[in-house]
């Protein structure tokens, strides 16, 4: 078994379940209360929070539901997926690193689960790339 | 069963368990409960409802907040709920740095205060916040709105721009500093800070449990 994509499998999991509750929590319109950081809910209800009014935290579910989804047909041998990963994984670190920025120099608000779906992505983008070299 | 089948079934089950967790943890964090605040704010604010109500819902809230809007109607119905029981109890905390018209919406219901109509300002203000949040000078919206309601215009524009005014509206965001608030809206009962509840049926068990037994 590929370890490589079975750590993407796990990292993309943990990630669904996190922007599953970011957007559960900001579409039930409540307070969602930091725990480490502070500011969750100002981050979250900043319009840095939605790209055409659409939630950021779904673009970030449908990233990691596709990259689970690779690493799944990879690992069950139905087809060799991941490698098809790199670019949405770029795409998502770039927006990551973006959203991060703002977090710190424009909100001065950090959102711990904002914080660690980047952690995740970062990580799924870093795998994909080690994933592409291998390959070259 | 063929590898296809397998991965299927595997991604529809990850998504089950992912959106049920999810969803576990979202219950969890929004479950009622009451933890003190640093300070408790004292002072200042507007109230609504019978002086002698056992009950008092004070809010800390910021006009251009959209958790704040979608509490509005929230707020209204238990008021409506408990007209007797529930005093409410406003303060501003325009949170300046994200809504760049939170200072002017929160200056306007104190300005329509001097004209004793703060709490017909606040419903106009929250009612239409996606109309004003949306513009560059929302402080030409808030003077129409002042208009409605049949104010003085003119003393309703220099009481925007009077140190007293203003006064009133920072005097809050101290309370609200002092009391080391992170997010808007923050409610307490009775002098204690609640978890902010998930809509109407969780404010009222939470009051109905402060009611004289």
């Amino acid at each position: 078994m590929n370890k490589r994509v079975l750590a993407i499998a796990l990292l993309a999991f943990l990630g669904m379940i996190d922007t599953f509750y970011i957007t559960i929590m900001t579409r039930q319109h409540v307070t969602v209360q930091c725990h480490v950081t502070e500011g969750c809910n100002d981050v979250l209800t900043s319009k840095y929070s939605k790209l055409a009014g659409i939630p950021i935290s779904l673009f970030g579910l449908a990233f990691y539901l596709a990259a689970f989804s690779c690493a799944v047909a990879e690992l069950t041998g139905a087809a060799k997926l991941t490698r098809l990963l790199f670019w949405p994984a770029l795409g998502a670190f770039l927006v990551s690193v973006s959203l991060t920025s703002i977090q710190a120099f424009v909100l001065e608000k950090y959102c711990e689960y904002c914080l660690a779906s980047a952690l995740l992505s970062t990580s799924i983008f870093a795998l994909c790339s080690f994933t592409r070299g291998d390959q070259a | 069963m063929s590898k296809v089948t397998k991965t299927l079934v595997i991604i529809v089950v990850a998504i089950a368990v992912a959106g049920g967790a999810g969803l576990f943890l979202a219950t969890r964090s929004s479950t009622p409960a009451t933890s003190e605040a640093a300070v408790v704010p004292t002072g200042g604010g507007h109230f609504l409802g019978p002086e002698n109500a056992p009950v008092t819902l004070m809010e800390f809230g910021d006009y251009q907040c959209p958790s704040c809007g979608a509490y509005f109607p929230v707020v209204n119905e238990v008021m409506k709920r408990y007209p007797t029981q529930v005093r409410l109890e406003f303060h501003h905390y325009p949170l300046v740095n994200l809504h760049p018209s939170a200072m002017a919406a929160a200056l306007a219901a104190e300005a329509a205060a001097d004209q004793n109509k703060f709490w017909e300002m606040h419903d106009l203000i929250f009612e239409n916040q996606a109309t004003w949040s949306k513009l560059q000078n929302a402080e030409a919206e808030f003077v129409t709105y002042a208009g409605r309601l049949g104010l003085d215009i003119n003393k309703f524009m220099q009481s925007m721009r009077s140190p007293d005014v203003q006064q009133r509206v920072l005097a809050d965001v101290t309370r609200a500093r002092d009391a080391k608030l992170n997010a808007v809206p923050t409610f307490f009962i009775n002098g204690k800070q609640i978890v902010t509840p998930n809509g109407v049926d969780e404010f009222s068990s939470i009051i109905q449990s402060n009611l004289p037994k």
